[in-house]
């Protein structure tokens, strides 16, 4: 089982909204050139990569910027295009007077797989008490939450909400939740390979390409920055696959994975067995 | 003079692959009316090309290999890099380079109505940078 976890929903084409709506995500997401793609194309991609499942992801910036990029009803709607294929996510604004209300609503009433936040874009931090209630809700629904982490190339983003260290007092206080680092918190790479090795509940995700090709910058971050042998010897339980897709290409990031030289078994963990975990899928 | 516009719309199956586009070229000239003149045929990207050649499966092998051995995937490209008005990095590098070797449009005479062409030029277009929906645009002038 491949999967991805972590792909953005808002230029599959059941998400047109028109022009206005299209011009204003791209300008939020900082993405201008990126065109829509059918749902067809999207799960042609994948076969041809070898992609069995996509995590898609929503952002509800309601009190930011009035809107959300791609609402959990929407995300209900597009999951059902492929519900054997799509596992889509929930988004919340912490700041909204009825956030715990929308969770109950995305994971209670729409069945959405688990929480998408962004401390950087939605400016909060994850220590901030506000966080209590939605982390609360998110255990007791047994739902994981996909943090933004490290840099982000969205507009109106700073770092400082959302370096990987900011989530070591979540990790504490609550062993129980399932928190995955996006984009392996780069550029703080060292700062996660000690989350993900000090705290049973924390996952990474690879979405992460600045530089160079996949291939190359997963050498970088893999072989030289960490130590060659710690993906196999001390997190090859933690490393999950996420392209970031449409921003990094899918088969392009699988590829540079697969060029690591990792063990078989540790690849196949890293391309879908710690997501199966991550997500809850496992018995 | 007369001049005619057209386009159509291509599903790519894999990042290369060579599609015969030769009869949907010769069906938009017989239909412009126009009898003498020229048809161009140009691909609306830059990470594909049209290529006119023999239409065998040992010569697509061929062009494909001998392609990527010239503009290797994996070689170093000052592509390479987070493009801001993208909001990706570009790794598409080896496309935009077989494109610039392979041309972006093919060009034929029109006589009687009809393209004129050597009994073995086929028409492709041809795709390094797949899996897309792509466009092709034709333009027929003449008489």
């Amino acid at each position: 089982m491949v999967i991805d976890v972590h792909t953005h929903a808002e230029f599959m084409e059941p998400m047109y909204k028109g022009d206005e709506v299209t011009r204003q995500r791209k300008e939020i997401m900082g993405r201008e050139f990126l065109g829509y793609c059918d749902i067809s194309m999207a799960l042609f991609q994948m076969d041809h990569a070898g992609i069995d499942k996509r995590v898609l992801l929503p952002l509800d910036l309601t009190t930011q910027y009035g809107c959300t990029i791609v609402s959990n009803d929407e995300m209900k709607e597009l999951v059902g295009e492929a519900p054997e294929r799509f596992i889509g996510f929930a988004s919340v604004d912490p700041y909204r007077e009825d956030a715990v209300k929308e969770l109950d609503h995305a994971f209670g009433e729409l069945g959405l797989s688990g929480l998408k936040l962004n401390p950087s874009k939605q400016k909060f931090y994850p220590t901030d008490s506000i966080m209590k209630p939605v982390y609360e809700k998110c255990i007791e629904y047994g739902k994981p939450i996909l943090f933004h982490c490290g840099t982000s190339w969205e507009p109106n983003t700073p770092a400082k909400y959302s370096k990987p260290l900011c989530f070591e007092e979540v990790a504490i206080e609550y062993p129980e939740l399932r928190i995955g680092l996006a984009h392996f918190g780069w550029p703080w790479v060292q700062d996660t390979a000690m989350m993900l090795l000090k705290y049973p509940n924390v996952y990474a995700d690879t979405s992460m390409l600045y530089c160079d090709r996949a291939k190359d910058f997963f050498h970088q971050i893999f072989k030289v920055d960490l130590s060659p042998l710690w993906i196999e010897n001390m997190f090859s339980d933690k490393v999950m696959f996420g392209s970031n897709s449409p921003r990094f290409g899918e088969e392009d990031m699988k590829y540079g994975l697969e060029k690591l030289g990792l063990r078989e078994r540790t690849l196949a963990k890293v391309l879908g067995g710690n997501a199966m975990k991550f997500l809850g899928m496992e018995d | 003079m007369k001049m005619k516009l057209d386009s159509f719309e291509l599903r790519t199956k894999n990042e290369f692959d060579m599609i015969n586009i030769t009869e949907r070229v010769h069906k938009f000239v017989e239909e412009s009316g126009i009898e003498e003149g020229m048809v161009y045929v140009m691909t609306a990207h830059t990470t594909t090309s049209i290529i006119v050649n023999e239409s065998l499966p040992c010569l697509e092998t061929d062009i494909e290999e001998k392609l990527e051995e010239m503009v290797p995937k994996d070689a170093q490209y000052a592509h390479n890099h987070f493009l801001p008005s993208y909001g990706a990095t570009g790794g598409n590098c080896p496309g935009h380079l077989k494109s610039m070797l392979c041309n972006y449009f093919a060009y034929f005479p029109v006589k009687d109505g009809k393209v004129v062409r050597g009994r073995a030029q086929e028409i492709y277009f041809a795709e390094f940078d797949g899996i897309q929906d792509r466009t092709v645009y034709m333009q027929v002038v003449g008489e």
